[in-house]
């Protein structure tokens, strides 16, 4: 068994570009690490336009107050940043003792409200403060605020390009495999390994260490890099980083077994990656973390580990019963079917 | 010489007909399409929720925009989202109870928010000579929707994947192979052109790339809007179609290991394309965007799928510098490799 091991380690040892391809998550990381002054959680804030000098200097100060203010010298420049579908840009005019906003009209509902109630806003403030301003001063003396602070959490978005990472770290056992079975295949040697005299148990450890362990070596200094996990996080990151990279090594022997040829291959990987990693970023971004259907898609791989991930990442309590049983059913269920395909395929 | 192309022709369709070329293309659309048509066409953010518990003289009784809670305990439950607001109005003052989103903005104006549904006796007085003149926000694109535009942003992405990494790929996974089977070298000793060879290819690939476009487009955007961006898309689906399938031939030809080659590079088209999408689609600033190449030929495409931008004269002349310097590259490539295997 250990032969068989050493003859593949030998094998890729002369190959720089599968060295590289383990090698690129990590590069990643580190691109993601050194990312200077990159702000992602103002993507999220809300954008105001508006045009020099026309807002009272008191509107304006509130503007800025609850979003991003760009100013513009003309209405055109204006409109055409309101325009461009990259960003939810809200124009903001003077209209009397008012103001008016102006939209694109294809924006989030979120941005589409908070335009509609713009000037009713503008005009509570003209005469009571918020108590979110000056508690003092506030015309609703009866009026209280209580906001908890939030947790200490990291920019929300670079940890999720982060986790992206590392599910890609994961994933290149899959790919790893994937290729290898192909290539044997393609070259015949997968008949010479049909009369060898190894059980299917060893054929399959076989097969899908080398990637496994690869994709573990990636993710793990991929992981030391973006999370510099603290001794107690250390248990479960690892046994996600086991079983996730267990799970993507064995898919790529699935995808080997069922593909004839490169192609083919190719497009199964990139399903295969799309299907598992996009999944999980939306339901992490639309479904709130206490429903019951984000614990129903924890049932789906990738998510469990790109939940985990991300718990991780924002320093949130850990649920290792939640993601790491899903996956552990995974990979047992999964090895057994492919021993049972591969059975069934020789007595065929 | 015509005769000698179409021939050629034929047998390249033939090839890629018994490698399932179109098959995995189809599969591809059907994939593409209904994560489109199931998932992303619907996304959406809607403004934060407020909760209310208690029933104090200043809240309106009944108003969609709010959600009445039967206890506070529920109502401290359902506002720990760093997004939520909560009114607390069971007893004699009223207390706005959230989490902070960790951005003040956000958290100024979902405060403000929560506040503009309180009615005092005094404000209301003061304010209803203004609330004529509350008006509606004025819409710049009358006919656009969140859906419409959502459909066009995604599929402008995976139509750009697809050509970017896969269009990429197709072409070069089928050189290999017929650099495998020996087909340069008999190619070497035959009497034919080397231009039409490499024009076989790509002509095949091209237009398999735009009837790719134009389904992807037409299913995914609905014919109406299709119709109208169509002709703009098709003309930057050719231009990165070409670019990309001759990249790829050059790259099958002269790199030896190809099949860890293709591995390399999927995984690279994710990380070259993550920045691209993410200050195309989003309003990330990076400054050295502008000189990555793939950035540009994105912004375009987005362009075209939106109808907005109108491209210069600069970047036509740069694509067809690179896609000229492109075809010399793949034509010395080949005669080298044919010199070698001969």
């Amino acid at each position: 068994m250990m032969t068989g091991f050493w003859y593949q380690i030998k094998n890729i040892r002369r190959d720089k570009l599968c060295i590289l391809t383990f090698l690129l998550p990590v590069i990643a990381g580190l691109g993601l690490h050194l990312l200077p002054g990159m702000n992602l959680t103002a993507l999220s804030e809300p954008l105001f336009g508006v045009i020099c000098e026309e807002l009272p200097s008191g509107t304006e100060t509130w503007l800025r107050g609850i979003g991003k203010v760009t100013v513009y010298k003309t209405e055109n420049e204006m409109r055409q940043d309101i325009l461009e579908p990259s960003t939810q840009m809200i124009g903001v005019r003077k209209d009397g003792q008012n103001i008016r906003t102006i939209i694109s009209g294809d924006e989030l509902s979120l941005n589409r409200k908070i335009a509609g109630l713009l000037p009713k806003l503008e005009q509570n403030r003209q005469f009571t403060n918020s108590i979110y301003d000056d508690t003092q001063s506030s015309a609703n003396p009866d009026l209280t605020l209580s906001i908890l602070p939030a947790e200490d959490n990291r920019d929300t978005l670079l940890s999720l390009l982060a986790a992206i990472t590392m599910v890609t770290a994961m994933f290149m056992g899959c790919t790893f495999n994937a290729m290898s079975l192909i290539k044997e295949k393609e070259d015949g040697i997968n008949f010479i390994n049909e009369i060898l005299p190894i059980t299917q148990h060893q054929y399959l450890l076989q097969k899908i260490l080398l990637g496994f362990l690869g994709g573990i070596l990636s993710a793990t200094i991929t992981a030391w890099i973006c999370i510099k996990p603290q001794v107690s996080q250390m248990p479960f990151l690892l046994l996600l980083i086991l079983l996730s990279t267990f799970l993507a090594a064995l898919t790529g022997l699935f995808i080997g077994h069922f593909s004839r040829e490169l192609m083919a291959g190719i497009v199964m990987i990139k399903a295969v990656m799309i299907l598992f990693i996009a999944p999980p970023i939306l339901f992490y971004l639309t479904l709130p973390a206490d429903s019951s259907l984000y614990t129903l898609t924890c049932l789906l791989p990738s998510s469990a580990a790109f939940y985990g991930l991300m718990d991780l990442l924002t320093a949130q309590a850990l649920h290792p019963l939640r993601y790491i049983f899903p996956l552990v059913c995974h990979c047992a269920a999964w090895s057994l079917v492919f021993v049972f395909i591969k059975r069934k395929k020789l007595s065929a | 010489m015509t005769h000698h192309f179409f021939l050629l022709l034929r047998k390249d369709l033939r090839l890629m007909l018994a490698g399932k070329f179109f098959l995995l293309a189809l599969g591809s659309l059907l994939f593409y399409s209904l994560y489109i048509n199931l998932f992303y066409a619907k996304t959406d953010q809607d403004i934060y929720p407020v909760y209310v518990y208690g029933t104090h003289h200043t809240l309106p009784k009944n108003m969609d925009a709010i959600h009445f809670t039967n206890s506070l305990e529920e109502l401290n439950d359902k506002c720990m989202d760093g997004y939520s607001v909560g009114i607390d109005a069971s007893g004699e003052n009223i207390n706005i109870v959230m989490k902070s989103s960790d951005i003040n903005t956000i958290d100024a104006l979902r405060v403000q928010y929560a506040e503009s549904f309180l009615q005092y006796p005094g404000r209301i007085d003061e304010a209803d000579k203004f609330l004529s003149n509350f008006r509606e926000p004025e819409k710049l694109i009358k006919n656009n929707s969140l859906e419409l535009k959502n459909r066009r942003e995604i599929t402008c992405e995976f139509l750009f994947f697809e050509l970017a990494a896969v269009g990429f790929l197709g072409l070069a996974s089928l050189m290999f192979k017929e650099k495998e089977m020996g087909v340069i070298r008999v190619y070497g000793i035959l009497p034919g052109n080397v231009w039409a060879f490499i024009f076989s290819k790509l002509t095949l690939f091209v237009v398999s790339d735009l009837v790719f476009c134009i389904l992807l487009t037409l299913i995914n955007v609905g014919w109406k809007p299709c119709i109208a961006v169509l002709p703009a898309v098709l003309v930057q689906t050719g231009i990165l179609s070409m670019i990309m399938s001759l990249a790829g031939l050059l790259c099958s030809v002269c790199v030896s290991d190809f099949r860890q080659f293709s591995l390399l590079y999927l995984v690279l088209a994710i990380f070259v394309t993550t920045p691209v999408f993410l200050v195309g689609q989003t309003s990330v600033k990076l400054d050295w965007m502008l000189y990555h190449p793939m950035y540009h030929l994105f912004m375009q495409m987005k362009g075209a799928y939106f109808s907005s931008v109108t491209s210069g004269f600069v970047y036509y002349a740069v694509c067809t510098a690179a896609i000229i310097v492109l075809l010399c590259a793949v034509y010395r490539a080949m005669q080298r490799e044919m010199a070698k295997e001969g």
